[in-house]
């Protein structure tokens, strides 16, 4: 047999081979000190590797990664359990008050209930007002977006192809230069 | 193997439980594979999380017919190579200049080769391969560490990468030789 090949040392040390590849290898290895010295060289190669130490997870790391796919989700009996004691506090609270304010219960609850009814009121008013507001505004961009889209739908039928490109063209530019300008205008404000 | 089979059949049933025992049972493999990859422990446990959310939240894809942890593993190995990609780091060359520098190595031993590894004693040898490996390409260092520390078969790990069995024994053969050629550099 000849020298052994490096691939052909590992398989053997693996134990990848055959039993009749094994034996004709330790036969050579019975009279090759070349070969020899080369196993014995991978041998300790792979003991350490196979040796070498590991890295250990936190003992927290199960619950992270659980926790990840899983987040935690409140129950409806600890909400229940939430509202219940708020609810109590709020009664307790008004019932001190009472208490301490040495205040009639018949007036307290009758300057209570205006003190709502006013804000009902206001805010009303005030959702009213909004909504107006808003729906005027509406109508205005409306009206502006269908002016636009006329005027251009106009000047497509007016102009011809090549002179719409040059035009778009000098708009782009022309607004590129405005905000290079504003840009510049901002920063030496800046900088002053 | 049925063990893991089942597991994952129970996961996919709602089964909080049965996905914590995967977690509990492949965690330190994978902390282990992946810490040697990017080489940083915060990174290596942040990645292994992301590889559990990853393979839970794709586990109706899991085909029976094949190894969990090969799939698990398969998942852990592309999500590196996403990694790599976006730190433009490229993986999968043997960009080492080294006679093992092919497909095809050579794999003929020469008559004055010296021993390197009877320098060393053993607690230390395993020094030096920790900081050869970091050394020696990715896609190489990927089988090794997959040969020796999660202590997969050739079989396993051609399944994982998709390539013929003995494709993967010669890189890991080569991985082994460029580790002792970088002994070698540090004696």
């Amino acid at each position: 047999m000849n020298c052994l090949r490096i691939n052909q040392i590992y398989l053997y040390l693996e134990g990848e081979l055959s039993p009749a590849e094994n034996k004709s290898i330790e036969e050579h290895l019975s009279s090759c000190l070349i070969c020899k010295k080369a196993v014995k060289e991978r041998k300790l190669l792979l003991q350490a590797s196979r040796s070498l130490p590991l890295w250990n997870t936190p003992p927290d790391f199960t619950q992270q990664v659980m926790t990840r796919i899983f987040p935690e989700k409140v129950s409806l009996r600890s909400l229940l359990i939430v509202m219940a004691a708020g609810s109590s506090l709020i009664f307790l609270t008004f019932l001190t008050y009472l208490l301490i304010s040495d205040q009639n219960l018949a007036d307290f609850l009758i300057s209570l209930g205006q003190t709502l009814l006013n804000l009902v009121r206001n805010l009303s008013i005030l959702f009213v007002k909004l909504y107006k507001l808003a729906s005027l505004l509406v109508k205005i961009i409306l009206q502006f977006s269908e002016f636009l889209l006329k005027g251009f739908d106009s000047l497509t039928t007016i102009l011809s192809p090549e002179l719409q490109i040059i035009l778009i063209t000098f708009t782009l530019i022309l607004s590129a230069f405005i905000l290079f300008r504003v840009k510049k205008t901002l920063l030496t404000g800046e900088r002053s | 193997m049925d063990e893991d089979k089942e597991l994952t059949k129970r996961s996919l049933k709602g089964e909080k439980e049965a996905f914590e025992m995967i977690v509990r049972k492949y965690q330190q493999q994978l902390l282990n594979y992946i810490g040697r990859m990017v080489g940083n422990q915060e990174l290596a446990l942040d990645f292994t999380q992301e590889v559990f959310i990853k393979s839970y939240s794709s586990l109706y894809s899991y085909n029976p017919q094949y190894k969990f942890s090969t799939w698990l593993f398969k998942i852990a190995s592309n999500y590196i190579i996403d990694y790599w990609r976006k730190k433009k780091i490229d993986a999968f060359s043997l960009d080492q200049k080294s006679k093992w520098n092919n497909d095809k190595p050579s794999f003929q031993l020469q008559s004055d080769e010296s021993s390197i590894c009877e320098r060393f004693e053993m607690s230390e040898l395993r020094k030096k391969i920790e900081k050869a490996l970091e050394k020696i390409p990715p896609s190489l260092r990927e089988l090794f560490v997959w040969r020796h520390i999660n202590e997969f078969s050739y079989e396993e790990m051609a399944e994982i990468k998709g390539i013929p069995i003995g494709t993967i024994k010669n890189r890991v053969f080569q991985a082994k030789e460029l580790i002792r050629e970088l002994l070698e550099d540090a004696t």
